[in-house]
């Protein structure tokens, strides 16, 4: 009943109600086309940078992230290749050997990361694959083939069809020696990338350090991060079963996941002034109309209406106009969201640029629960918590003064 | 005969910033059921208040106001409007109903509150509207009703909850004098009908003409009760 009456009392004025309600529609909208945006923008940072070597996530042995040294090892990597690669989420999951050598050509010497890879596998979960720029990159089959980064291969003088001397230490703290032929230069565009990581064939590598059969590390890529970060818990149970520990993309990318917070929470908080203001306007508003219906409220009090009841119709009044306008801002938002995601959104950079840094030449805008729902749920409890100021103006009122006003 | 209202010496000030007001000075009076009285007096001489106070809708400053032998200083607002809801019906000079509510729906409306099921709320409120003249008007809203149509809707509405008394103020002040004329007399036929209680506050000569009790009042106090059985004993 008082539902009803609500709902008769809010269309009493159109214009005004029409009004609130594209304000509420209009800054429901954008925020969660806003927002879809950020989290488009994120996502696509997040899995440029995860897919270039990281993976969207890793299978690593307990300690690895505080002490990655040789020792700490999964021993039996391909049955847990095969269990990972069989989970829903989960594109390839690719075996690593991850070790520290000295590289030496000629005169020249350097310390560098050598990771002996899968090729087919890592193709799947990085892309370095993708960025070599002269030569080829590592195939099924080779045995003393590399590739490198070209500022590594700058620094050691070195070039495709060159030979380069690995020397390290083994699992067992012997010493590892071998000769690699170089058959590709990439350029990841991570110069951190460029200048240390050297890749090898997986055998070759486990060979050479005395890994017997063992990997580091597992990568783990997918058709996308959400797809991997969906199998999270599934990747983690299978590592627990198996004594090794899961890190996702946070864990390995700390620094990124908090420069996406901090971008957050500054975005946030404008969004939330936004709120706050739209909120202080509606409500505003709706003090104003019911001033201008204290004599009716002190008719109805007459009739026999409890204060309260009277209250909670203002409540319900200002509830389903925040309702109703966030309803059409989320399907209105929602639709131009998921347009715009099906059709992705051109930026103004020199396409080729992106390309040559793995990233995509459109942006996405991605409508999750958080963007489609921090806007209606934030500004509809702003607009309820705020109600509270009509209802007490309309139950602390005396009847007889009430119908006394103008 | 019962008494419905009874005042001991209710007193009302109005407070204006430092000034006090004093609306009512000591009011003794009792109606009884089956009264058709009237209270009538200069501008200013307190009939509003005297009214808001014997329907509970503000409280009187000094003194003692029991409905059906209720005493309204126990009882909180929710209850108040309770006994609103229940013995009190009010009509208005103007604004006595609800906007967005048509005729039936505002006689409904009341009926709802007091927990009246549908099927039986709809017919009363058809019979009641017929009763007061107004069938076939059922569905329009105050808005489209001329001025003696909608108290005669007020009318309607006390008359479905059959309360213990209705409070009327100025109920014709707004009303030409054929309206309000045949007001009066459909307020006086339920009264004698029906034996329905009715107070009202006028300056209306005709409403006086028709009432069987003349109160009056001057500058807060009661100085005339005419057509009553005995003086109230103060
Ligand atoms: N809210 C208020 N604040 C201050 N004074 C008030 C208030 N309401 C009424 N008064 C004063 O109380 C006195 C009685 O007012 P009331 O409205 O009861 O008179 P009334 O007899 O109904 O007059 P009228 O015939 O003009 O309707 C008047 O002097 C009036 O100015
Ligand atoms: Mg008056």
């Amino acid at each position: 009943m008082l539902a009803a009456l609500a709902w008769r009392n809010l269309w009493r004025r159109p214009q005004r109600t029409v009004l609130s309600l594209i304000s509420i529609a209009l800054v429901t909208g954008l925020l969660v086309f806003m927002l879809s945006f950020q989290e488009g923008v994120y996502g696509a940072m997040k899995e440029a940078t995860l897919r270039i070597f990281d993976g969207y996530a890793q299978l690593q042995p307990p300690g690895w992230a505080d002490d990655p040294t040789l020792e700490r090892a999964i021993d039996r990597p391909a049955a847990l290749v095969r269990q990972a690669e069989r989970l829903r989420g989960v594109g390839a999951a690719a075996p690593r050997v991850n070790a520290f050598a000295i590289l030496a050509h000629g005169e020249r010497s350097y310390g560098a990361a050598v990771v002996g890879v899968d090729p087919d596998r890592e193709r799947r979960v990085s892309s370095i694959a993708s960025t070599i720029r002269t030569g080829r990159y590592l195939a099924a089959g080779d045995s003393d083939a590399a590739i490198l980064g070209e500022t590594l291969a700058r620094n050691l003088d070195l070039a495709v069809g060159g030979e380069v001397t690995v020397l390290g230490s083994a699992r067992d703290g012997s010493v590892a020696v071998d000769v690699l032929h170089v058959v590709g230069l990439y350029r990841s565009g991570v110069p951190d990338l460029d200048r240390t990581i050297l890749e090898m064939p997986l055998a070759r590598a486990q060979d050479t350090f005395g890994m017997q059969g063992a990997a580091n590390t597992i990568a783990v890529g997918g058709p996308s991060l959400a797809a991997v970060d969906g199998a999270v818990p599934a990747l983690r149970t299978l590592g627990r079963q198996a004594g090794v520990s899961l890190r996702d993309w946070a864990a390995l990318e700390p620094a990124l996941r908090e420069a996406i917070e901090l971008k957050y929470a500054v975005a946030m908080l404008f969004y939330a002034t936004l709120v706050v203001v739209v909120a202080f306007i509606i409500l505003n508003t709706l003090l104003m109309s019911v001033l201008e219906r204290t004599r009716e409220f002190g008719m109805l009090l007459a009739l026999g209406m409890r204060p309260g009841q009277i209250g909670a119709m203002v409540w319900i009044e200002l509830l389903g106009l925040a309702l109703l306008g966030c309803l059409v801002g989320l399907v209105v938002g929602g639709g131009v969201t998921l347009w715009l995601e099906a059709r992705g959104i051109v930026y103004p950079i020199d396409p080729r640029l992106l390309a040559q840094f793995g990233l995509p030449t459109r942006l996405y805008p991605a409508l999750t629960p958080l963007s489609a729902l921090f806007g209606p749920v934030a500004l509809l409890m702003a607009i309820t918590v705020g109600g509270i100021a009509p209802y007490l103006r309309v139950t602390g009122l005396t009847p007889a003064l009430a119908m006394r006003a103008p | 005969m019962s008494v419905i209202i009874r005042c001991r010496g209710v007193e009302k000030i109005y407070r204006q910033g430092a000034v006090e007001v004093p609306a009512l000075r000591g009011v003794d009076v009792d109606i009884v059921a089956g009264d058709f009285a009237t209270l009538s007096g200069p501008s200013g001489s307190g009939k509003t208040t005297l009214l808001s106070l014997m329907g509970g809708l503000d409280r009187p400053s000094a003194g003692e106001i029991t409905v059906d032998g209720q005493a309204l200083g126990d009882l909180d607002n929710n209850r108040l409007a309770d006994l609103r809801l229940r013995k009190i019906g009010f009509v208005f000079q103007t604004y006595s109903l609800i906007p967005v509510l048509s005729s039936a729906e505002n006689v409904e409306f009341i009926l709802r509150l007091l927990g009246t099921p549908p099927g039986e709320r709809e017919a009363r409120a058809r019979e009641v509207l017929a009763q007061v003249g107004l069938a076939g008007l059922e569905a329009r809203r105050p808005s489209r009703l001329s001025g003696g149509q909608q108290q005669r809707v007020a009318v309607a509405r006390a008359l479905a909850t059959r309360p213990a008394i209705v409070l009327a103020d100025e109920p014709t002040a707004n009303l030409d004098s054929r309206t309000a004329e045949d007001l009066i007399a459909l307020m006086a036929d339920l009264n004698t009908a029906s034996g329905m209680t009715f107070l009202i506050a006028t300056h209306d000569a005709r409403v006086i003409a028709h009432s069987r009790r003349r109160i009056e009042m001057i500058d807060g106090r009661i100085t005339a009760d005419e057509g009553h059985g005995a003086p109230v004993a103060a």
